[in-house]
């Protein structure tokens, strides 16, 4: 190698590692001569989409492809060994003590019939003999070491006694067990909320300081690596494209996809708020890696392609900052990218997080935010226009499942009182952790389900109060884009019958009219007629997001309601849906309902935030003002949680929050938040109503006045 | 018209699915069927059989009416009777394309039968759903936990078995499979997000069954129906050979194996054989074609 | 756990309910009503009207219906004229004979039907898997009766190691006695059984390899024998447990056949015998034994996979 950054050989070295998989029909060439190494004390990150072969090298390391793969190409090289030349039992033995792996979905990979204890401490008992009694001892040891509560009663549990982020937890302390020199984690927080992922990235930083291994961390996610990877490798369809210093990297990305990808993030537009800039979206989608390529992967997609990119091999070339681009970005910095919103500079308040996570709060001078708010550009000009979408009251009880022969085990209080406009042509963004309540408040304002209590008004008409017919014509109003359109379209009817059956529940117009309309409806969201006589099987995801957003415009509705529109999507494919949504709004005036969990997009998109908590608003207000100058406590916990991209800028939270989100089958009283606040006090216990101005909030002891 | 320029730039997304040739559901459908090797040995062995047993006897004419107490027990290979004679000296093949016709048809009637009025049966209850739905399935509960042969037989023995009788018997007792099968899948389509879709745009009720339920499940209900139709043809045979068959000089496949069954000891061996390698390729010819048809109904539902 | 428990036995009894409901139904559709059938075409309309008096048949149908259940609650089934016995007596000899025949069959089916279906999971798609497939519905297809007697044939004429007859004992003990002649009717009805469990097990282990757990379970260096065995095994036989119940019904209809054939004294021997001779009281407290005898099945089949997966056990609340 040519650059050393210490004299310690690397941990795990790649060298033009290639991986094949065989499926039913061909072969995909899922890695192309990969090259990558990580060392002792570092976290390296690899990052790319959906299909770029990141997690596809986190399982060739480990041998733990898939059926028909196989490594077919390079040398892996651990701890100077290649593991690819060693008899399997070798191997084994390596995986289990001197690697470690945690996985992305921590529901799904523990075994449900088995206890944590044996589970956790099994490697200690197959690779070194340990005793029933010691292991037992031990996992308590690193169980409490990762931050689990109780380990001497969790030893004895199930996995579906525990939420996700104690299962992810679990998870790492089983592949820590014996001590690994490499711990390799695949989208370990991917599945998880901010506020917890937040948890589990730093329990992974502080254990790799203590245990001086060395971390790869594999994610999709640029803001997760910039805060936490000491090196970057970039992948794109099978092949390293660019690798660098984190912070090197972030200021002056090499490599055109790797600018491409920055360009697409959310984050980056909406610093320049008021005139929010269009996204930079990639064209296109990633080659298909069954068919033989030449040249650059990137080449069909890349704005500055030219004929050699087609033809030439690129390999990864450089000193420290590597990249495969015939035309690299100049070298110069660019000027810094922001992946999230930043931190005001003026935090109220500052609080430790102590390791085992209880938090030491310090509250200093409580300042009024100066500003009045936002700019004019965010609108609050407005009592005069009346709002198409009023929200009062609105509360929605379940029963709580597994009631058998006794009805009344209980309800869940999924939305308690919630309350909110929007106006026309603006967009209303409604973030939370997953169990706020914000999809049901979506589905309750298109009417799939019937509200508790309170009132829905829509242009002006109480849906409550309206009769069948009445009802029926509301829901040309309001129309819903799911999260993922693939359910959302019945998989045996063609896009030309999907796209006109609102038309015909509506009875609007006749075939011939139907037709026309269809057309039109592709042309705006930007597809050809030719995707008319198709199923839905045979799209990608973004694809069918457009079909999804034609199918909510055929009525010419005044309101959609987005639940997650883009959640499901890679970052590239994102900024495609995300720019067609404005570029819509814009011309068509339309207004949206914008709900997500990702606060970056709902700052780009929306014009005034709503932030839930556990079936509550506990903060209304401008975008721009929700975002940088938050109110309530749980709206900054989340903001902070939120990784900062700006490379080797380390927030220190002002609000961090610790625990669990309690149940909605009984919630707490008075602020549902108080249990894990850390300014709460007495008064907490009766419920603070929602105050303010332009920009509410619910709260007692509002961060800013 | 509006268009919108600032998208253009995504215009032209090459969607890769605009290289593959435009297909149907059902071509997509029978190119998946035709590549199971398996489903097309059992549509071969049903069409094979089906055309013995139906076109048959108009090639090769036999008395099946009157007993040749001259000519019984013939082995095969005998002039005229190239699978020997029975032991009331009835044409052995003959007896088999007869028999088989008997097999056939109340397998086919009985299992269609019993796929329509499981099927009508299950989506009431999955679409009424509540104490209707817990009604219905409990009827369904209990019929089920009293064994079909036994009820079969109760119920043979109650009304005399005639061909239009055993189809109703078998019909109405094996519909409960179905029924659940039904109901399960209604339950599920139901609650699928694009219902849920259909419905935000006002859609009613009856849209959703018609449009959206009955498309999806019918793959369901054809799977379920061809091992209704083996299981059907199963239960004729064992009706017969517990002696409530149809009575003579009717055949069928279960019944002509039964009575081959006295004649193990004796060496006819033609009696035996021939109807019990019958039923089970006829058997099969319908488990794999399920199995096909299956294929061929999931196909649709899995992405690339 | 607690309200589990209870919702299924709950469960349990009402379909005990409606089936008593079912049987009598179905001897309302009787020709010539209940006492012609009990009694025989002998018997004189005095005679018949007594019958009809004695049993409530003179009573409005609730009426009927209660009486009915009341007679069946003190253990009374009937009476058979034509054997001269207690339908409640004949159905005591014959039942656990049956059940012998029947646990034997399902035991033998478990113990070769899992290693079977673990190996078709572990071989997927390659020929052990291909011929396992073969047999299995080369098995299902075979009418019951044709397999028993390619048995007979084959163990008890080509190759005489085994009666080809049942044990005909009248006690229980005398039956056990002979386990020779239990061999070919046990084996006879397991052979559909274990078609059937085989594919069950296959489909439940394939879609446990394929869970993430067994990922998990690799990344930790085990060996194959240690992820399959330890970790799959015990959550892929779950699922085979309640089958064990589903299965219940056919394994009856089974028995029936098999009884039948190879002469075995137990309650479907009975019942055959009882529907050649239209001995109706036999039939339907046959029919109403069994029927319940599979609830009970089902129920305890459930209950043991209750207690034995901890996702169902520990239903209730988080640690």
């Amino acid at each position: 190698m040519s650059a050393p950054i210490d004299a310690s050989t690397p941990v795990l070295r790649l060298r033009h590692v290639s991986t094949d998989i065989t499926l039913r029909r061909g072969v995909v060439h899922a890695l192309d001569r990969v090259d990558l190494e990580v060392r002792q004390g570092e976290t390296l990150g690899v990052v790319g989409e959906s299909g770029s072969g990141k997690t596809m090298t986190a399982l060739s390391v480990m041998g733990l492809l898939p059926h028909g793969g196989r490594v077919v190409g390079g040398e892996i090289l651990f701890e100077g060994q290649d593991l690819l030349s060693l008899p399997p039992a070798e191997v084994r033995a390596i995986r289990g003590v001197r690697m470690g792996m945690v996985f992305q979905d921590p529901l799904t990979s523990l075994n449900p019939t088995m206890r944590i204890g044996a589970q956790v401490s099994e490697p200690l008992r197959v690779h070194q003999g340990v005793g029933k009694a010691e292991a037992r001892e031990r996992a308590v040891e690193i169980l409490r070491r990762v931050g689990m509560p109780r380990p001497e009663k969790i030893v004895e549990a199930y996995p579906h006694q525990l939420s996700g982020g104690m299962r992810q937890r679990v998870v790492i302390a089983m592949a820590l067990v014996c001590s690994p020199r490499l711990l390799i984690a695949d989208e370990p927080t991917t599945a998880l909320d901010v506020t917890t992922q937040r948890q589990i990235l730093d329990l992974i930083d502080d254990l790799r300081e203590e245990y001086e291994m060395a971390v790869i961390l594999v994610t999709h996610d640029l803001g997760v690596i910039a805060s936490r990877a000491d090196r970057v490798a970039v992948m794109y369809a099978g092949r390293v494209v660019e690798s660098a210093a984190t912070a090197d990297l972030f200021r002056s990305p090499r490599h055109r996809y790797t600018e491409a990808l920055m360009e697409s993030l959310p984050g980056a537009a909406a610093r320049e708020n008021g005139s929010r800039a269009r996204l930079y979206s990639i064209p296109g989608l990633p080659p298909d890696l069954s068919r033989p390529l030449t040249g650059c992967r990137f080449a069909s997609r890349c704005r500055h392609v030219t004929q050699a990119c087609r033809t030439t091999e690129v390999v990864l070339a450089g000193e420290e900052h590597r990249h495969a681009c015939l035309h690299p970005v100049a070298e110069p910095p660019v000027t810094a990218r922001a992946v999230t919103p930043a931190v005001p500079a003026a935090v109220p308040a500052a609080v430790t997080a102590t390791a085992t996570g209880s938090v030491i709060t310090t509250v200093t001078a409580a300042a009024p935010a100066a500003g009045p708010g936002s700019g004019p550009a965010e609108g609050p000009d407005v009592p005069a226009v009346e709002p198409i979408l009023s929200v009062r009251g609105l509360v929605k009880n379940y029963e709580a499942a597994g009631g058998g022969l006794r009805r009344r085990a209980g309800q869940v209080s999924a939305v308690a009182g919630v309350s909110f406009d929007v106006r026309p042509g603006e967009t209303f963004g409604l973030v939370g952790e997953s169990g706020c309540g914000k999809s049901t408040v979506g589905r309750l304002v298109v009417g799939l389900e019937q509200p508790s209590d309170g009132r829905i008004v829509v242009d002006g008409a109480d849906i409550a109060t309206l009769d069948r017919r009445a009802r029926r014509r509301m829901h040309r109003q309001v129309q819903l884009m799911f999260q993922d359109s693939y359910a959302a379209m019945n998989p045996r009817m063609r896009i030309d019958a999907i796209l006109s059956e609102p038309l015909e529940i509506q009875q609007d117009g006749d075939p011939g009219t139907r037709r026309s309309r269809v057309a039109t409806l592709l042309d705006q969201v930007g597809l050809s007629r030719r995707v008319l006589e198709r199923y839905p099987h045979e799209f990608s995801g973004g694809q069918l997001q457009r079909i999804g957003l034609a199918r909510s415009l055929a009525l010419r509705p005044r309101l959609i309601v987005g639940d997650e529109p883009v959640s499901a999507l890679d970052v590239s494919i994102q900024a495609q849906v995300l720019n067609l949504m404005r570029d819509l709004q814009r011309e068509l005036d339309l207004a949206y309902v914008f709900i997500s969990h990702d606060l970056s997009v709902v700052d780009y998109m929306a014009d005034r935030i709503g932030v839930m908590y556990l079936g509550k608003l506990v903060e209304v207000g401008p975008a721009h003002d929700v975002v940088r100058a938050a109110r309530h406590p749980y709206t900054q916990a989340l903001i902070d949680a939120v990784p900062a991209a700006e490379p080797g800028v380390a927030v220190r939270p002002s609000v961090a929050i610790s625990g669990e989100l309690p149940s909605a089958q009984n919630p707490p009283s008075g602020c549902r938040f108080r249990t894990r606040c850390p300014f709460a006090e007495q008064i907490c216990e009766s419920e603070p109503p929602l105050t303010g101005g332009a920009h509410q909030v619910a709260c007692h002891f509002p961060l800013r006045g | 018209m509006i268009t919108t320029t600032e998208t253009t730039e995504t215009t032209e997304t090459p969607l890769d699915a605009d290289d593959a040739p435009v297909r149907g559901l059902w071509r997509q459908g029978l190119s998946v069927f035709a590549e199971n090797r398996l489903a097309l040995v059992g549509l071969a062995l049903f069409v094979v059989l089906g055309a013995i047993c139906f076109l048959g006897p108009l090639f090769y004419q036999t008395d099946q009416v009157h007993t040749d107490l001259a000519s019984v027990h013939l082995p095969p290979g005998t002039a005229g009777h190239p699978l020997g004679t029975d032991g009331v000296g009835y044409d052995q093949l003959g007896r088999l394309m007869l028999g088989g016709q008997t097999s056939l048809v109340v397998g086919l009637a009985a299992g269609v039968l019993a796929t329509f009025v499981g099927t009508l049966w299950g989506a009431i209850a999955g679409f009424a759903g509540g104490w209707v739905d817990a009604a219905m399935m409990r009827v369904v509960d209990a019929m089920m936990s009293i064994p079909s042969l036994f009820l079969f037989m109760l119920m043979a023995t109650i009304v005399t078995p005639s061909v239009p009788m055993l189809i109703l018997i078998i019909g109405a007792f094996a519909w409960l499979g179905p029924a659940r099968l039904v109901r399960g899948e209604a339950l599920t389509l139901r609650s699928r997000e694009y219902v849920h879709a259909m419905r935000s745009m006002g859609g009613t009720g009856g849209r959703a069954v018609r449009r959206h339920i009955i498309p999806n499940a019918i793959g369901t209900v054809i799977v379920n129906a061809t091992f209704q139709v083996a299981d059907a043809i199963l239960y004729v045979a064992y009706l017969s050979f517990l002696g409530l068959g149809v009575p003579p000089p009717a055949a069928n496949w279960g019944g002509m194996l039964s009575d081959g069954l006295a004649d193990t000891y004796s060496g006819h061996w033609w009696l035996l054989y021939p109807p019990g390698i019958a039923i089970i390729l006829i058997v099969l010819a319908f488990n794999f074609m399920g199995d096909g048809l299956r294929d061929v109904f999931e196909v649709r539902l899995r992405r690339r | 756990m607690a309200r589990y428990l209870i919702t299924r036995l709950g469960q349990a009894l009402v379909i005990v309910v409606l089936v008593t409901m079912i049987t009598f139904v179905i001897l309302h559709l009787l020709p010539g009503g209940v006492a012609r059938a009990t009694l025989g075409k002998e018997a004189t309309l005095e005679q018949l009207a007594a019958f009809d008096h004695e049993m409530g048949y003179d009573q409005p149908w609730a009426q009927q219906y209660v009486m009915y259940v009341q007679r069946l609650l003190s253990g009374d089934l009937g009476y058979s004229f034509q054997l001269n016995q207690s339908v409640t007596e004949a159905i005591g000899q014959r039942l656990p004979k049956t059940m012998v025949l029947s646990l034997l069959s399902t035991l033998l089916a478990i113990v070769v039907a899992v290693p079977l279906g673990v190996v078709q999971a572990v071989r997927r798609n390659r020929w052990p898997d291909y011929a396992i497939t073969a047999l299995s519905l080369l098995a299902y297809a075979t009418p019951i009766f044709f397999l028993g007697l390619m048995m007979i044939i084959v163990f008890s004429q080509v190759w005489p190691i085994l009666p080809p007859e049942a044990p005909q004992g009248f006690t229980l003990g005398e039956v056990l006695a002979d386990p020779a002649g239990l061999v070919l009717p046990t084996v006879t009805l397991a052979v559909v059984t274990i078609a059937v469990y085989s594919r069950y097990v296959r489909s439940s282990m394939v879609d446990n390899l394929n869970e993430n757990y067994v990922r998990t379970a690799r990344s930790k260096g085990l060996s194959e024998g240690r992820v399959v065995g330890l970790h799959t095994l015990r959550n892929g036989l779950f699922p085979v447990i309640t089958l064990l119940g589903m299965y219940l019904p056919a394994l009856f209809s089974g028995a029936l056949v098999v009884e039948s054939l190879f002469n075995f004294p137990g309650m479907g021997q009975l019942f055959w015998q009882a529907a050649l001779k239209r001995d109706f009281p036999i039939l339907f407290g046959v029919t109403l034994i069994i029927a319940v005898a599979t609830v009970v099945g089902a129920l305890l089949a459930d209950l043991l996979y209750a207690v034995a997966d901890p996702r169902v056990r520990l239903r209730a609340g988080r640690a």
